[in-house]
């Protein structure tokens, strides 16, 4: 509240203070003349401080648990931002491991092909006889490019 | 009595005055979580294969280069998972 904020909290605990000691010597000082004479309005006022501090008294509380559970959240979001960037890095590193093990069994079976696929005699009678027909390689170059299949009559 | 009255009228206005201006904003905002750059690089194309006389070995090779792209790729695909669900459950523990 804007006026907590801008008033320290003492002014508050003196209107609910004076507020109980109005009261009580509107009670029991009678015998002084002015309280004697002025009872009703004394009354009257300290009742009315009596409310205004309690109220502010319960607005402090609730404004010092708000700002414990505040700071509580503060300290938890920076931890769980930081927990957000170790799970980042592990995640990367993960990803950086599997992506390297995946193009190094690629590269592989490459080499293997160059090595010995290309010097396997039935593969080499195949390739002598058999060119692969056009058709195939349009309907795979479509299905890698996602692409619809060009038909040429 | 008109000055009983008076100053009544004064304290009403007063904490009429006071109870207003409560401020219900929160002043602690989590940051949406940064995402690692190796998540937000795009899967790359499949390779198509091109020339005039295509051997059944050329064919292979692209093959086997487009599965590795494939795999490649469903790692990058499975991390965005994994991350989703960290990223939520440490988010969701702010909340306990």
């Amino acid at each position: 509240m804007w006026l907590m904020n801008f008033l320290p909290n003492w002014i508050f605990h003196i209107i609910l203070l004076a507020g109980i000691l109005g009261l009580v010597a509107s009670f029991m000082l009678k015998f002084i003349p002015f309280i004697s004479t002025y009872t009703l309005p004394i009354q009257v006022a300290s009742i009315l401080l009596l409310v205004a501090g309690v109220w502010f008294e319960g607005a402090i509380s609730n404004q010092t648990a708000w700002e414990t559970r505040v700071k509580e959240m503060q300290v938890k979001v920076a931890e769980a931002e930081a927990k957000s960037a170790e799970a980042n890095s592990q995640i990367v590193t993960k990803i950086v491991k599997k992506t390297k093990r995946i193009h190094d069994k690629g590269d592989n079976i490459i080499t293997y092909i160059d090595r010995e696929v290309v010097k396997n005699n039935e593969v080499i009678k195949f390739v002598e006889n058999c060119p692969i027909p056009e058709i195939i390689i349009n309907t795979h170059n479509a299905a890698a490019l996602n692409q619809p299949i060009e038909t040429k009559k | 009595m008109r000055l009983i009255k008076l100053f009544i009228l004064a304290m009403f206005i007063i904490l009429a005055f006071l109870v207003t201006g409560c401020s219900t904003t929160v002043p602690v905002t989590a940051k949406f979580p940064s995402v690692p750059d190796t998540l937000l690089e795009k899967c790359p194309q499949l390779k198509t294969i091109e020339g005039e006389k295509i051997s059944i070995i050329d064919y292979t090779k692209t093959v086997t280069i487009n599965y590795t792209t494939y795999y490649e790729c469903a790692v990058k695909t499975d991390a965005w998972t994994e991350w989703y669900q960290t990223q939520k459950s440490i988010f969701e523990e702010i909340r306990k």
